[in-house]
């Protein structure tokens, strides 16, 4: 138990979570836990609450019946895929003013690997959807994190660039963790070490933990367990 | 733009003299009410450089005026776009306070500051000002979320850059808001003038209508139609330069 919770990465017990003048609760009695580090996913249908769930976690919502404990694991960001970079100055400029001084050796590497190199003499409003998202989680991955919670942030990239960032994520940041919220079941399952699947108030119990593939470069993969994944996280739903 | 502008108050200007015309042709009305074409032209050219000096020494007062309240409504809507009590009130205030006709504050204006500058400066900045400041605090209080949600997670913000991204996001219509009080800053320092001062086309206006002379009234507004335009003119320019500087251009 003292070993578990030494590695304990989320742990909600008890959240109770109505949005003002709404009369239908988003979470009721809400209790789940992730163990961390490692890249983990949340997952459910649309307006089952992932992003306020997302947002309790980042402490961007506050003052609510229950507990939502991250065990004091440092700093926590919130980043999701509609946000801008102000047009002021060029992408390359903005990556440059807003990386900590300990960060800026990563930014080529980061670039690089995100196919991100033509855009850094671009203003932000010139890239295509798939580029502003790719350069909105590249400035997060190089601030000072524990956990990152990415919001459908690589929603408008196509999906072997985004097989290719997940894998360069998990392989260049090993000791952090993240929270990958996506509506794409085959690659919550094929990448996530758990998947918090998020199901409607009116169900007990309204999040269950499923056990991905934890997918890596220089690691197999069964196609079978796989599928069995998949059809255990639909289920879950 | 200049062109466009002198263009359009000429053809409104000249549109308004034939109405006055017909009127008088109509009406069998006589010189002394509505001046003949010739009495214009000699008018004009009479009272042309004096009433020139006159606008201009108008267009001055206010566009020190517009600077002024260009920079109060900055100052007060940043203060006003806070979340405290402070902002809460500077916000209701102005909100309360621009629904009160500041013209009918004038006359106390005068009595207590007198027939100078500083009572024309002063009207003029305050008849345009609070257009111009409930635009500055509806675009400074209006968080742009996508934009500010980086900074303040990773905790950089600070109130210039708030105000920067804010700015920014609503140049356009920050230039416009500018561009339309300008207006409002000729028309206020006039009514100043027009209620009691000692310079300006307003004055000089004042002791026209005295004398019944419609003539001299018809040329000042021919060149505060002038010289208004050109002040108009060179904002929107202003306004372009500032724009095409931080263009975004769309792409995809």
């Amino acid at each position: 138990m003292n070993e578990l919770n030494s590695v304990m990465l989320l742990e909600c017990k008890g959240l109770t979570f109505r949005y003002p003048r709404r009369h239908s609760h988003v979470f009721k009695d809400l209790t789940c836990q992730i163990s961390g580090p490692g890249f983990h996913a949340l997952f459910g249908p649309s307006g089952v609450g992932k992003t306020t769930l997302a947002k309790i976690i980042a402490s961007e919502i506050t003052g609510f019946p229950g507990t939502a404990m991250t065990h004091d694991m440092g700093p926590i960001l919130y980043s999701y895929n509609l946000e801008r970079l102000p047009g002021w100055c060029s992408t390359g400029d903005h990556l440059a003013e807003v990386t900590p001084e300990v960060n800026q050796g990563k930014i080529h590497d980061l670039v690089r690997f995100f196919g991100l190199q033509e855009c850094l003499n671009s203003r932000f409003a010139q890239l295509s959807l798939g580029q502003q998202n790719r350069i909105n989680l590249t400035r997060y991955l190089l601030q000072d994190f524990n956990l990152l919670i990415m919001d459908e942030s690589l929603a408008n990239v196509d999906e072997a660039t985004r097989e290719q960032i997940i894998l360069k994520i998990k392989d260049m940041f090993p000791t952090k963790s993240f929270l990958y919220i996506s509506h794409n079941v085959m690659e919550v399952s094929k990448f996530c070490e758990e998947i918090l699947v998020l199901r409607s108030p009116y169900k007990s119990p309204q999040a269950v933990c499923v056990i991905g593939q934890d997918y890596r470069e220089g690691r197999s993969l069964k196609k079978r367990d796989l599928e069995l994944t998949m059809l255990e996280v639909v289920h879950a739903t | 733009m200049l062109h466009r502008r002198i263009y359009q108050f000429l053809v409104v200007y000249f549109l308004g003299l034939v109405f006055l015309f017909l009127v008088k042709h109509l009406l069998h009305l006589s010189d002394y009410v509505v001046p003949s074409f010739r009495e214009l032209w000699q008018t004009g050219h009479s009272v042309f450089a004096r009433y020139l000096l006159a606008v201009l020494d108008t267009l001055a007062v206010a566009i020190v005026g517009h600077i002024l309240s260009i920079f109060m409504a900055t100052v007060v809507g940043i203060i006003g776009r806070l979340t405290t009590w402070l902002g809460s009130f500077i916000r209701v205030a102005a909100y309360n306070i621009q629904a009160y006709p500041i013209v009918a504050v004038a006359p106390i204006i005068f009595i207590l500051l007198g027939d100078g500058l500083s009572s024309r400066l002063l009207i003029t900045a305050m008849i345009c000002y609070f257009p111009l400041l409930l635009s500055f605090l509806g675009i400074l209080s209006e968080p742009v979320v996508p934009i500010e949600h980086f900074y303040v997670a990773t905790k950089r913000t600070s109130w210039r850059l708030e105000v920067k991204i804010r700015a920014f996001e609503s140049i356009g219509k920050l230039t416009t808001v500018i561009v339309g009080s300008a207006t409002l800053a000729m028309v206020g320092t006039i009514v100043a003038e027009f209620i009691a001062a000692d310079a300006g086309i307003g004055y000089s206006i004042r002791i026209a209508l005295y004398q019944s002379d419609l003539a001299k009234i018809l040329v000042a507004l021919f060149l505060i139609g002038i010289c208004t335009s050109l002040y108009l003119a060179l904002l929107e320019w202003m306004g372009r330069l500032v724009q095409k500087k931080w263009e975004i251009p769309s792409g995809g």
